[in-house]
Formats: structure tokens, C-alpha cells, sequence
């Protein structure tokens, strides 16, 4: 399967081009930093504190492309890609990822299963991890990743990610990353859910130097639950760049997406979403927010939410919103003793965990309100 | 209009020697289908326009032919129009298009139903080339000619008033805005030129029919409105019948420029007939304290694409933009706006409703800019969407770049359908289905409705009566 995969996706790459300004997916985006050209696979990785183990979790370890601890009756080691399909404009990054990744999980359960990956990537140049998630019919699995820096060095990841949930499963997916300052991630993120499934994804941002995530989310079957969240931190010199579809092929199906950003310092977001209704997929329920939180005067948002209906039995709706914390709020927290720049912080991070509070899981919320203060210690 | 008359024999002449034009016997001036350098000079002689139009379409001609088709973010269905098979200038002179006899009776119906009056029809349905406007409006011509109001074509505008009109023209929206602005440029005809001087409100909303010109509603019209300081004007273009129409493609550009204090307000309800793809590039330029609005109502057309936008360059400065979009079967109205805030404590507001019956499809697209080191800056953007049967389409692609934490933007938009108690509760009552569907649709843009001056809301209200039937039971 290996070289039937391989081979044509190589011959792909070499075809298709880089992005390009003029792309509608790009709008907005910084196109020129997802030109990988000249960049080689990174070699052996190094090894640095981990963090603390999550509670009725089993860990898996990689350091870059090669797997050092963690095994799982669930968890088969893959070593190729499962060759994602970009719709939001890097096919060729998904080209590249479907020839040259050689590590990777994939969790297959019919059951309860809780699976923590970490990534420690370190050295300059690239590295492809996959993450294959396959809920059985009644499964419910709960699966970390994590994205962590050993060194200094600029890695680029290209993480591809595939979810596919069977009736009635269940998924809680969270990835966090803190990668350095020079880093780069490009994360590919696919799901599929079928009748009944519920699957609640979230990711939490803090760290890298330019974010590229494309998330695309199929609901086609009926009575189908796809929960989106994103908590995004930028501070000065980072990027973050989130392209969203949630595409809704079946009748009585339900998406609910809220993103969060906080900015700080020069920092940039892009977020672009796009509902998608199919023909006859009435009884859509489909919500879309992005909010942005504006903490200095430098800092850029940038907002592309969009709606596309072509059924009419529908409820759909988007809301997108910049602004700052607002006087009221720091005068009402002031009043009871706490300093203005205390309370702004305060409002900041409560904007934030309105996002975490939908994971309705208190493990995985106390890991996402770590990162979260992490990030918020070396803002302020 | 004389120095056309003055110029045609000559260039009937001249014109064997230039190209291979066509010169039915129906039009008194033709450029011939399809589009080269020789259309712009047939124009420009017709017109007897000054060395600098002439040279100023040449240059436009050459960047509509550098840009591409902007496929990359719109509709496919701009492939459909052949630029070679398109007249770019028409000009009947003072005969008649047409008689009665060849006019739709579908479109006599729809005079009827609306109630337009005699004269307008004559006027709307091509079966009289002028509106005989001497008559009904010399009164409000005289005032507005007391107080120093210009109001002409946009021909006579540029000749006449250049010292006025030149600094303005294509300063709003330069010739290489888009690939269609460019198209205009190169080739426009008819529009009006508009100049209110300091201080002077217009009270009566001035209107595209007080002048006599069958150019009016042109192919390529171009509009050029100045406000002085502390002036207001209020504007309105097209009509809710529909225009008899057999050209296939229109394209305009509109620019108004609001000095200090001033307001504007322009209101267009467009009614093409479905076969025209209407194009159009709408821009204003709001300097300290002014004010601008857009009132937009779209009903017809096969596509339109249209973003009236506003350029907040003065403090203070206000935009807006309301929009009705209405889509039947085979019709897109891919509309929206533009908000560009460039000066600090500015505020803008875009509300936009949109229907799609039957198999049409809507679109809203927009844009808001607040680059940095502003403060202040406001938007709020509202766009709903109601969809009538089962395969109508909308679609909504707002983008908004917000740099800094002194501004607050908002946006929202809803898509929902006329729920099936409504109807109920209303049939319960004695309404058809369709008299319910109607009121129920009519209660959706009410408000956005009342925005417009009182004669062409009754008209509104009757034309969605009109479009909503058989679109359910």
C-alpha cells in the first residue's frame, strides 16, 4: 500500500503549485510561508522534560518521527499517511504529506479508550506525524495530542488528521500546542460523522511562529453532533491562520463552531468559515462564532464567516465580533479592589475558558486552562 | 444632444473608413458589437468629447483587457458574457425604439398591476425615446437651478464644468478598481454629473427622470454626485418596473464625494429584465462630519454584482449601506458592501436582507477595513437571509480586518425559512397561502422598506406581491 500511495501522491506534489496570492483560500493569509520547497525531513529528535502524565490517559511519545514510549491495544504504529485531501487550499502540502509521512497512530476502538499523543519535535526542517481516529459503532474515545518544542530550532510540522466516527460513537479530541517561537504548523484535520455520532474537537494555540489549520467537518448522518472549538493566544511576531468548513450533507444534523482569540502585542489572526448546506439536507442546525479580543493596538484580526445554503428547511446562523475588554467590565472589577490591569487579565482568561467549558470534560478542561495560564504568565 | 446631431454626417462617413461597424436602421448612433479602439473613438466623436476622455477611455480600454475575469472569488457565470457580441454605445437620438405592438404584454400587465403612470411606461416600455419631464418637474428645475444646483449628463458635465468635475472623476473609484470599472471607463455613455453647492439642502429628491435623455438608464452609464461643504442631496436611479431591456450587459459606476458636513443619500431599485448581467462599481467618499448612504434594492437581473462602499476619509465620517436583494428563478443578486475606515471616530452600519424563491440565489459580500493607529472606528453589520422553496440558495461571505483594540465591529447574519405557523396562523384568517407567503415576506424587509421614500415603497410592496406568486402551493 506503502508505494501505491507514495508514488502517485509524489507525482502529485511535483505537479501541483505552491499557493498563490490570488487563491480565495489564501485571502488574507501569508501564502509565502506555506512554500516548503527545499525543506528536508528532519532527522533523529531530542528528548526533554515531558509534562506531567494525564490522569486515565496512556501516553505515547514520539520524539520527531520516532516513536519512544507508549503502547496501546487500540493504537496501531503507522508508518505512511493516510493521504488527507486538502479542500482549503494546500493540496499540495496534502500531496506532500500523502508521500512523504512515515509516522504516525491510529486509534480504533469500539470502546472506551483514552490515548494521550505527545509530539517533541526539535531540529530544523520538516516533520509529517498522522493521527488516524476510527470510533466503532458505541465507541467512546478520548484522545490528546500535543505539540511540544525540544529546542530552539525552527521544525515545520504538517500534522494530517482523520476522524471517523461510526453511529452512535463518540469522540473528545483536544490538541494543544506550545511549540517555539521559530516554529511553524500546518495541521490537515478531516472528520466524518455518521448518524448520531457525537464528536466534540478543540484546539488550544499558544505557541509556534505561523499556524496553518484547515478543519473541514463532514455531518451526514442523522441526528449527527460536531462540536468546533478553538482557543487561540497570539502574542508578538505570531500568525495564526484557521480555515474552517463545516459541511452538512444529511437531514437533522447539528454543527456548532466557537472560536476564541485573544490577541496580544503585533500579533495577526485569520479565521475563515464557511457553512455548507447540501441540497435536501434540511433540518440543518449549523452556528459559526468568532470572537476576537483586542489587548493592544497592534494587534490584527481578521474575519471571512460565511454561509452557504442551499436547502431551506434551516437554521444557520454566524456572528463574528472584534473589540477590547470593555471599560464597564474593568470599572465594575476595579470598584470591588482589583486593579485594572488584574482585571483586565481576568476577563481576558474568562473569555477564553467559555470555549474550554464546552469540552464538558474536567480532565481535559484542567489540561486546556493550563495552557491557557501558561501563556497568559508570559503575556502580562 | 445638437452636437451629435451636428457631428453625424461626418462620422457616418468617417466610420466606412475606420472599422466594420453595423448601422441598422433602427439606432441613429451604433458602435457596432464588439469592442477595440475604433468603439472609443466612435464614441468619443459621437459625444465631441475633449482630447482628455479620449484619452483617459484608451488607457481604461487597455486595463480592462490586463485584468482577468475575477472567477477566483465570483461566479463562474461571468464566462457567459461574450464581450464581441455586446453594442457598447446606442444612441436613438429623439426616435421612438419601438411601438406598442412590440412591447411583452407580460410587461404591459406589469405596468398595469403597479400602476405606472401613462407617461412612464411610454418611457420605460423604448415606445417613446424621452420622458416628456418639462412638464411635470419645471418648477423643481427652476428652484434647483436658483440655488446653484448643477444637474446635467455626465457628457455635459465634463465639458461644461470641468473645473469642477475633473478633479473628482475617477478619483473615488480609479479606472483599475476591477476588471468592469475599467470596462466602463473605457466605454461610458449617459449617467449624470450632479453638483450641490456649499450649504444648499436639496429638499425634493432629485431624480435620473428630470432629464430628457433616453440615455439615462445607459449601458455604461457613469454618475459623478459632489457635495459641498454642509449640503444634502438625495438621489434615486431606476424604478421597480421593470426596464424593457434587450441589451445583455450593463455596467456602471457611480461616485459621490461628500465634503465637510455633507450628506448624501442614493437610492437605487433595479429591475433589469433576467437576461442582463448588471455589473456595477458604487463608491463614496466621505470627508470630516459627512455623511453617506446606500439604499439598494435589487429585484431583477440574471446577475448582479454589486458593493456599494464607502471611503471614510474625514473624522467623524458616516456610511451606510441598506440592501434588499430579491432572487427568483434563474437570477443571482451577488450584492453587499464595502466599508473603508480611514480616519479616526468613524462609523459605518450595513444592514442587508435578502429573499431567494424558487431556484435564485443570493449572495451578500462584504467588506470592512480598519487598518491601524486608528481610533474609535464602528461597524455593525446585520445581513439576513429568508429562504421561499426548497432549492433556494444563499450565500454569505462577509470579511472584516480589524487592526487595534480602540474599535468595536460586529457581525451577524441568519439564514431561516417563513415558519409553518406563520402561515397557518395568517390561512386560519382567510389568506391564501400565497397572500400569506407574500405578507410574510413583505414583514421581513418592512423595516428596510420604510428607509425609502413613500411612493417607491407601495411599489416595492406590489412588486414582491408580484414576484412571491406561485412560488408556493
Amino acid at each position: 500500500m506503502f508505494a501505491t500511495l507514495t508514488s502517485p501522491a509524489l507525482e502529485k506534489y511535483e505537479e501541483l503549485d505552491w499557493p498563490i496570492r490570488t487563491v480565495e483560500n489564501w485571502r488574507f493569509g501569508s501564502w509565502k510561508k506555506a512554500n516548503l520547497s527545499g525543506l528536508e525531513l528532519v532527522g533523529s529528535g531530542q528528548s526533554a522534560d515531558l509534562p506531567s502524565p494525564v490522569e486515565g490517559y496512556s501516553r505515547f511519545v514520539f520524539q520527531n518521527a520516532e516513536l519512544v514510549s507508549g503502547s496501546h491495544d487500540s493504537v496501531t504504529v503507522l508508518s505512511e499517511s493516510f493521504g488527507p485531501k486538502s479542500r482549503l487550499g494546500s493540496e499540495k502540502l496534502a500531496a506532500l504529506h500523502t508521500a512523504k509521512s512515515s509516522h504516525g497512530l491510529s486509534v480504533k476502538a469500539g470502546s472506551e479508550v483514552a490515548i494521550e499523543v505527545i509530539h517533541l519535535v526539535s531540529g530544523e526542517g520538516l516533520l509529517l506525524p498522522t493521527l488516524v481516529i476510527e470510533a466503532e459503532k458505541g465507541a467512546k474515545i478520548k484522545v490528546i495530542e500535543r505539540f511540544l518544542s525540544a529546542d530552539s530550532a525552527a521544525t515545520t510540522v504538517l500534522s494530517a488528521v482523520d476522524v471517523n466516527l461510526a453511529e452512535g460513537a463518540k469522540v473528545t479530541y483536544l490538541v494543544t500546542q506550545e511549540l517555539n517561537a521559530a516554529s511553524k504548523l500546518i495541521r490537515l484535520a478531516d472528520s466524518c460523522l455518521k448518524a448520531s455520532a457525537e464528536a466534540t474537537q478543540a484546539v488550544i494555540h499558544t505557541g509556534a511562529k505561523w499556524v496553518r489549520e484547515e478543519t473541514y467537518s463532514t455531518v451526514d448522518g442523522m441526528d449527527a453532533r460536531s462540536e468546533i472549538l478553538s482557543v487561540a493566544l497570539p502574542s508578538t511576531g505570531q500568525e495564526y491562520d484557521q480555515r474552517t468548513f463545516q459541511h452538512h450533507g444529511g437531514r437533522d444534523t447539528y454543527s456548532n463552531l466557537l472560536f476564541k482569540n485573544t490577541l496580544f502585542g503585533s500579533s495577526k489572526t485569520i479565521f475563515s468559515g464557511l457553512i455548507f448546506v447540501d441540497e435536501g439536507a434540511h433540518g440543518t442546525d449549523a452556528y459559526q462564532t468568532c470572537r476576537n479580543l483586542m489587548m493592544t493596538d497592534e494587534c490584527e484580526a481578521n474575519s471571512m464567516p460565511g454561509l452557504e445554503i442551499n436547502a431551506d428547511d434551516v437554521k444557520c446562523s454566524h456572528g463574528s465580533t472584534a473589540a477590547r475588554v470593555s471599560d464597564e467590565e474593568i470599572f465594575y472589577l476595579q470598584a470591588r479592589g482589583i486593579n485594572a490591569r488584574d482585571a483586565r487579565t481576568l476577563v481576558a482568561k474568562g473569555f477564553s475558558i467559555e470555549a474550554i467549558e464546552k469540552l464538558q470534560d474536567e480532565t481535559l478542561e484542567a489540561l486546556a486552562l493550563e495552557v491557557v495560564e501558561r501563556k497568559f504568565a508570559t503575556v502580562e | 444632444m445638437n452636437s451629435e446631431t451636428a457631428t453625424v454626417q461626418q462620422v457616418a462617413k468617417e466610420k466606412d473608413e475606420v472599422g466594420n461597424f453595423s448601422f441598422p436602421e433602427n439606432h441613429k448612433f451604433d458602435a457596432g458589437f464588439g469592442l477595440t479602439k475604433d468603439t472609443l473613438d466612435y464614441i468619443s466623436k459621437v459625444k465631441d468629447e475633449p482630447q482628455w476622455i479620449n484619452d483617459f477611455r484608451h488607457r481604461a480600454l487597455e486595463v480592462f483587457r490586463s485584468k482577468p475575469m475575477p472567477t477566483n472569488w465570483a461566479t463562474e457565470d461571468l464566462n457567459a458574457i461574450d464581450f464581441d457580441k455586446i453594442r457598447y454605445y446606442l444612441s436613438d437620438g429623439a426616435t421612438p425604439k419601438r411601438s406598442w405592438d412590440d412591447v411583452p404584454p407580460e410587461v404591459l400587465e406589469t405596468f398595469d398591476r403597479l400602476g405606472v403612470p401613462q407617461q412612464e411606461r411610454a418611457f420605460l416600455a423604448g415606445v417613446e425615446a424621452q420622458y416628456d419631464s418639462e412638464a411635470a418637474y419645471s418648477n423643481v428645475k427652476e428652484a434647483l437651478a436658483d440655488e446653484g444646483v448643477i444637474f446635467v449628463t455626465c457628457s455635459e458635465g465634463l465639458k461644461e464644468h470641468e473645473e469642477i468635475f475633473r478633479p473628482w472623476f475617477g478619483k473615488v473609484i480609479p479606472t483599475g478598481d476591477n476588471k468592469f470599472s475599467a470596462l466602463n471607463s473605457a466605454v461610458m455613455s449617459g449617467g449624470s454629473f450632479i453638483y450641490i453647492p456649499k450649504g444648499v439642502k436639496v429638499k425634493h429628491p432629485l431624480q435620473a427622470y428630470f432629464r430628457i435623455n433616453s440615455e439615462n438608464f445607459g449601458q455604461f452609464e457613469r454618475t459623478l454626485i459632489i457635495a459641498d461643504e454642509g449640503s444634502e442631496v438625495m438621489y434615486m436611479e431606476g424604478c421597480t418596473a421593470p426596464k424593457f431591456e434587450t441589451a445583455t450587459l450593463h455596467s456602471a459606476v457611480v461616485e459621490l464625494v461628500a465634503m465637510k458636513g455633507a450628506k448624501i443619500q442614493y437610492i437605487t431599485v433595479q429591475n433589469w429584465s433576467s437576461n442582463v448581467f448588471n455589473l456595477v462599481t458604487k463608491r463614496g467618499l466621505a470627508h470630516e462630519d459627512a455623511e453617506i448612504r446606500w439604499i439598494d434594492c435589487n429585484i431583477g437581473s440574471r446577475l448582479t454584482m454589486k458593493y456599494p462602499g464607502v471611503v471614510m476619509k474625514g473624522e467623524r465620517a458616516r456610511g451606510e449601506v441598506i440592501s434588499i436583494a430579491l432572487a427568483n428563478d434563474g437570477q443571482h443578486q451577488d450584492t453587499g458592501a464595502k466599508m473603508v475606515h480611514a480616519a479616526n471616530n468613524t462609523t459605518s452600519n450595513v444592514v442587508s436582507k435578502s429573499i431567494s424563491v424558487g431556484e435564485g440565489r443570493s449572495t451578500y459580500r462584504g467588506q470592512v477595513l480598519i487598518p491601524k493607529h486608528l481610533k474609535g472606528c464602528k461597524n455593525n453589520t446585520e445581513c439576513d437571509a429568508l429562504l421561499i422553496n426548497p432549492k433556494s440558495r444563499t450565500d454569505t461571505y462577509p470579511a472584516i480586518t480589524v487592526k487595534g483594540n480602540q474599535h468595536v465591529t460586529q457581525h451577524e447574519a441568519s439564514v431561516s425559512q417563513v415558519s409553518q405557523e406563520m402561515l397557518f396562523y395568517m390561512q386560519q384568517r382567510g389568506l391564501s397561502e400565497a397572500q400569506a407567503m407574500s405578507l410574510a415576506v413583505n414583514g421581513f424587509i418592512n423595516d428596510l422598506v420604510s428607509e425609502f421614500p413613500m411612493e417607491y415603497s407601495v411599489e416595492l410592496k406590489r412588486l414582491i406581491d408580484l414576484e412571491m406568486e406561485g412560488s408556493v402551493g
